[in-house]
């Protein structure tokens, strides 16, 4: 590998409420890494409003793209490609990185690469380790909740989905609930861990002979929970209703899918996705990973690698860059596009 | 000087090229709604057509707003990092200036105005180059009072179907004579952008944003529920 060229290349991620550019070498090594993030502006609404997040996105473009390449010290003589996220996300916020990426090209006369905005966070970890083949990847985030099986680097299959709210979704909610400011995962996560599971809300599809997941009952029974209590008076700890919402997602997230290991019997496990910032649920999965026969390596990106960035979306089009895979400058944002299905998906 | 102009405001796209005063490519694409597909490839075929490079250009224009808000962002995105990146100067030339200039040898006063529903529009008045209205979100019926207050006879309508408003135009103007811009005078055109930013001053890259002329109805909402009162947009987005 050390006598091959390097490959740098300059990645966009604009597919929420987070702006970034990143130059990754070589698909493993961050050169530079900028992250503006919109947090502040969006908890004025309690939630990501689509057209403000254009508004800001579009604000620091130029700049951060000067800022990555800066940082990387390099010029954009070094870079070999230029990456974006084109999809899932919010179509007017992933059409500022798809522009600026697609003016990029134009102007430099680079290759353009499309990523999935799903495989750059799971391909994460390859800024972390080495990912050997086949792996499998837990991706819980605000947006999605899937088990993924990767059969090599630019071939991924789901097997296990969400059938209603994402996991990082109900947290959202129930924090409002709880009048925690968005995004509530964090302080669910550390209430949690001064609580007790005192209210045994329900596990669903726990024990279903499949790995989807279905959060939105957790919801309701958690919003009725405090609802019926307001009534009649009484107040319930916020600690132990934390702690028995955490220990309700963490149980289901963890028996799906240690049973999902079983079966594929992956070389490398993987866990993406803000959620994945969750210490409840790294500490139950490095427990019964551990208690495995034959355990997978794991790799647990980093907090800044968890969230939106544009880092994993360098290392995600590295492995594109290797096969070819490139687009032109008719790049359109794909706001639903979704991973294939396992062809033994249930 | 050479000029590669891009308008993505309104439903029809257009890039022109404008060389030394002499505009040598002009194509328009109505009726669409992928601009962010087709415009790169249009500019591509203006710089083939008229066999300049981009590192040729002098100037990177775009209509910097008023006009559909996502359609902006698509153009200047696109302008603003080819300025940046190739070291070029930006210009934004406002939407409404451009459809004026549609209009402009006609001697009269130029309405521009961009259908904003509900009876509102993004709208100016313009005699020659110069505003007279400043653009603005207006209701209809005020605008039709400031134009009824203003000494000119005759007054065109450019930029947008005015077919239903009609009655309501020219009775709110009685006395006046109105007219609507018709064919290719009633669209916004990359070569009228190109025009106009010949003489404009450039605008900073890291700076630029569209000029939507309206808050997102979200803030509006949070602020008259709140009270408080609107940060500065960088303000709300912090480097991590």
């Amino acid at each position: 590998m050390n006598k091959e060229k390097d490959i740098r290349i300059l990645a966009f991620e604009s597919s929420c409420d987070e702006t970034s550019t990143s130059v990754v070498k070589n698909g493993s090594e961050i050169e530079s890494l900028v992250v503006a993030t919109q947090i502040k502006s969006h908890a004025r609404f309690g939630g990501v409003v689509p057209e403000v997040a254009s508004r800001h996105h579009i604000e620091v473009i130029t700049q951060i793209t000067k800022e990555a390449l800066a940082e990387a010290k390099v010029t954009w003589d070094d870079i070999d490609a230029i990456a974006v996220t084109h999809g899932p996300g919010l179509v007017g916020a992933l059409l500022i990185g798809i522009n600026a990426a697609k003016a990029a090209s134009m102007a430099t006369g680079l290759p353009l690469i499309g990523v999935d905005h799903i495989m750059g966070h799971i391909t994460a970890a390859q800024l972390v380790d080495k990912i050997e083949y086949p792996a499998m990847a837990l991706q819980v985030s605000g947006g999605h909740t899937e088990i993924v099986l990767m059969k090599d680097p630019t071939h991924f299959e789901i097997v296990g989905d969400t059938r209603d709210d994402a996991a990082g979704e109900a947290y959202d909610k129930i924090g409002r609930v709880l009048g925690v400011n968005y995004p509530a995962g964090k302080t669910i996560d550390q209430w949690a861990h001064q609580g007790k599971d005192t209210f045994n809300f329900p596990r669903a599809m726990i024990d279903e002979d499949n790995y989807d997941f279905s959060f939105s009952g957790l919801k309701s029974a958690f919003i009725n929970t405090c609802h019926h209590a307001d009534q009649i008076g009484e107040k319930l700890d916020k600690y132990d209703l934390a702690a028995s919402f955490q220990a309700a997602v963490v149980d289901v997230l963890a028996a799906k899918t240690i049973r999902a290991i079983k079966q594929y019997q992956p070389k490398t496990f993987i866990m993406g996705g803000g959620v994945a910032a969750n210490l409840g649920l790294r500490e139950r999965m490095d427990q019964e990973i551990a208690a495995l026969a034959n355990p997978p390596k794991v790799i647990l990106p980093p907090l800044k690698l968890c969230g939106d960035n544009a880092a994993m979306i360098g290392a995600a089009a590295y492995n594109q860059y290797l096969e070819g895979d490139f687009a032109d400058l008719r790049l359109d944002a794909d706001p639903s596009m979704e991973l294939p299905y396992a062809a033994d998906y249930k | 000087m050479k000029i590669l102009s891009m308008s993505t405001a309104t439903s029809d796209l257009s890039v022109a090229i404008r060389q030394d005063g002499q505009l040598t490519f002009a194509k328009m694409e109505k009726n669409q709604r992928n601009h962010s597909v087709d415009l790169d490839p249009l500019i591509e075929e203006g710089l083939k057509e008229t066999g300049l490079t981009l590192k040729a250009i002098d100037r990177f224009a775009v209509a910097i707003g008023p006009g559909s808000y996502t359609g902006l962002r698509v153009g200047l995105t696109t302008a603003k990092m080819l300025a940046s990146i190739l070291g070029k100067d930006l210009v934004g030339v406002s939407t409404l200036k451009a459809l004026a200039l549609n209009c402009a040898g006609r001697n009269a006063l130029v309405v521009a105005a961009l259908d904003a529903r509900n009876q509102n529009f993004f709208a100016g008045a313009y005699r020659g180059q110069e505003a007279v209205i400043e653009d603005g979100h207006y209701a209809l019926g005020d605008l039709l009072d400031q134009i009824q207050a203003l000494p000119d006879q005759e007054v065109i309508f450019t930029g947008s179907d005015f077919t239903k408003y009609a009655d309501a135009i020219k009775e709110g103007l009685a006395g006046k004579q109105v007219t609507f811009a018709e064919g290719d005078d009633n669209l916004l055109q990359a070569g009228q952008v190109a025009l106009l930013a010949e003489k404009a001053a450039p605008i900073d890259p890291d700076q630029a944003v569209p000029n939507y002329l309206r808050r997102t109805q979200a803030e509006y909402d949070w602020q008259k529920k709140t009270g408080q009162a609107f940060e500065a947009d960088s303000a709300y987005v912090e480097e991590v």
